[in-house]
């Protein structure tokens, strides 16, 4: 499903932020990138929705390599994908309902459908009473769902996270971790950046390690 | 391919609109202002043109007498000049029905007239055109011609009038055109710099969007409308403006200008020209937008 072949990322000399990264991700895995600040996790995780070109290598999505996708094209990558940020990134001034359905409005979905995928989605992360309330009404983890609603509104193959949790204590933490399992059953493949050990340890997965932008243990190529 | 949603685009578009009235508002005034400087300018342009109009379609050599000119130099100058293939209607004024014609078109001076001891208008002799286009020097040679006689003191010919008026109706288009343009450039501008406040305004909401798939043209979308609605906005005020000017102006103007009145008056906007001023305000908007767009915002 996801396969990066020795990959590099630079964006100032003359450190890399990715260096010699090889790695491969199979379809409907359950994956934990982590490691210290500044390791890498997030470069990783733009190389692969194409936020960050690499300087070396290739990245491959459905055995496709998304480096060789023209600009015009690489709004189809990104609509096969959630993503989920540490800081929730919602709009604010818009309502739930509208922060969720922006990620269908892009494609072009309108009216029922819309409104039924909405509801979807935001019943699977349990907040689907809070449909008409404006995010600053909702708490930190209330705000995340809402994010993750956003993220699977899609039914998207891959779930991208970077440090999801960072912002929730250890309880919210693990309802969004629990939420994330969830989506993997239903066959997403998931990508999660954290350096929240026990967090990994109580839900285990695949883990893979990054130190200084390369990969660390069993991964090491 | 499923089409861009239109009614999101015109409900963001609205919500924006809203959310930074302010700086709409401004920018609206400015667009308002441009266009108004440039309808105004064409208003006058077309009074000017259509006097111009009226006068060339209303052609005559005037030959004026001197003073001392018989009745009987004047009864021949008229059947010289009816003889002729470029007269059209030969029409003789003796000097006390030129000053009674003076003093029914010009009350306001009747005093003056009517103190002077003498007469101070001759008698004439007008002959229209047989055609408009006759060419200018075929008629100053029938002047020169007719002048070398000596009953006749001074001939006026009134295509240098129509001429001239047509002129000042260029001149006038010519000054709306630079200081409208002048000022739509501003618009421009101010446009442009409205949205790219705009788009940095909702650079987070930008990132959003790119993130869960937006296209280019999905996130441009309620920019480009923004700019255009403010445009179309902006110029139609504008035309409403203009109606009230040449309304109003003569209203304020009274009748103090006496004669020049009929020239320095507005004709309302032809259909044409007023479309083409909501096009350009249009166009202004969205190339306003689009130019900010393409340097602020790369998706």
């Amino acid at each position: 499903m996801i396969e990066l072949v020795d990959v590099w990322v630079q964006y100032h000399r003359p450190q890399w932020a990715l260096s010699d990264v090889s790695l491969k991700i199979e379809k409907g895995e359950f994956c934990f990138v982590t490691g210290p600040s500044g390791s890498g996790k997030t470069s990783l995780l733009r190389t692969l929705n194409r936020e960050v070109t690499p300087t070396h290598g290739r990245v491959l999505i459905g055995g496709s390599d998304i480096l060789r996708l023209p600009d015009h094209k690489v709004h189809v990558l990104r609509r096969n994908m959630g993503i989920v940020f540490q800081d929730f990134r919602l709009l604010f001034p818009k309502r739930v309902f509208d922060n969720v359905a922006v990620a269908l409005r892009v494609q072009g979905v309108e009216g029922r459908e819309l409104k039924r995928r909405v509801f979807i989605a935001l019943r699977m992360v349990g907040m689907q009473n809070r449909i008409w309330d404006f995010p600053s009404e909702l708490s930190y983890g209330e705000q995340q769902r809402i994010a993750v609603a956003r993220a699977v509104v899609n039914n998207p193959r891959i779930l991208l996270a970077d440090e999801p949790t960072g912002n929730l204590d250890a309880d919210l933490a693990s309802d969004i971790l629990g939420l994330f399992k969830e989506i993997n059953r239903q066959g997403t493949t998931v990508v999660i950046c954290t350096h929240d050990k026990e967090l990994i340890r109580r839900f285990g997965g695949r883990v893979v390690s990054l130190q200084d932008g390369k990969l660390k243990g069993k991964d090491r190529p | 391919m499923r089409r861009l949603p239109a009614r999101y685009f015109v409900k963001e578009t609205a919500n924006n609109l809203w959310q930074y009235k302010t700086r709409h508002l401004f920018s609206l005034t400015i667009i308002c202002l441009s266009f108004l400087i440039l309808g105004v300018f064409l208003a006058l342009s077309n009074n000017l043109a259509q006097k111009a109009r009226e006068l060339s379609g209303d052609l005559n050599v005037v030959f004026y007498l001197q003073k001392d000119a018989p009745d009987s130099a004047r009864e021949a100058l008229e059947i010289r000049l009816r003889g002729r293939a470029e007269a059209g209607e030969v029409k003789s004024i003796g000097a006390g029905e030129a000053r009674e014609l003076f003093l029914r078109r010009y009350p306001d001076l009747a005093d003056i007239v009517r103190n002077l001891k003498d007469n101070p208008f001759p008698a004439s002799v007008e002959m229209a055109l047989s055609k408009p286009d006759i060419p200018t020097e075929q008629i100053l040679r029938i002047i020169d011609e007719v002048k070398s006689d000596s009953a006749v003191e001074d001939a006026r010919f009134n295509r240098d009038w129509a001429d001239r008026i047509r002129s000042l109706s260029r001149l006038a288009r010519a000054a709306g055109y630079f200081l409208g343009g002048i000022l739509v450039l501003a618009s421009f501008l101010i446009i442009s710099n409205v949205i790219k406040l705009n788009v940095l305004a909702r650079k987070s909401e930008i990132d959003i969007l790119r993130l869960v798939g937006g296209t280019n043209a999905f996130i441009r979308m309620p920019f480009l409308l923004e700019g255009t609605v403010m445009g179309i906005a902006g110029s139609l005020l504008s035309l409403l403006l203009v109606l009230l000017v040449v309304k109003l102006f003569p209203i304020y103007l009274g009748s103090s200008l006496g004669a020049l009145q009929e020239l320095i008056g507005f004709r309302y906007l032809t259909f044409l020209q007023a479309a083409a001023l909501v096009a350009g305000g249009a166009l202004v908007g969205f190339l306003g937008s689009l130019s900010s767009l393409a340097r602020f915002l790369r998706v």
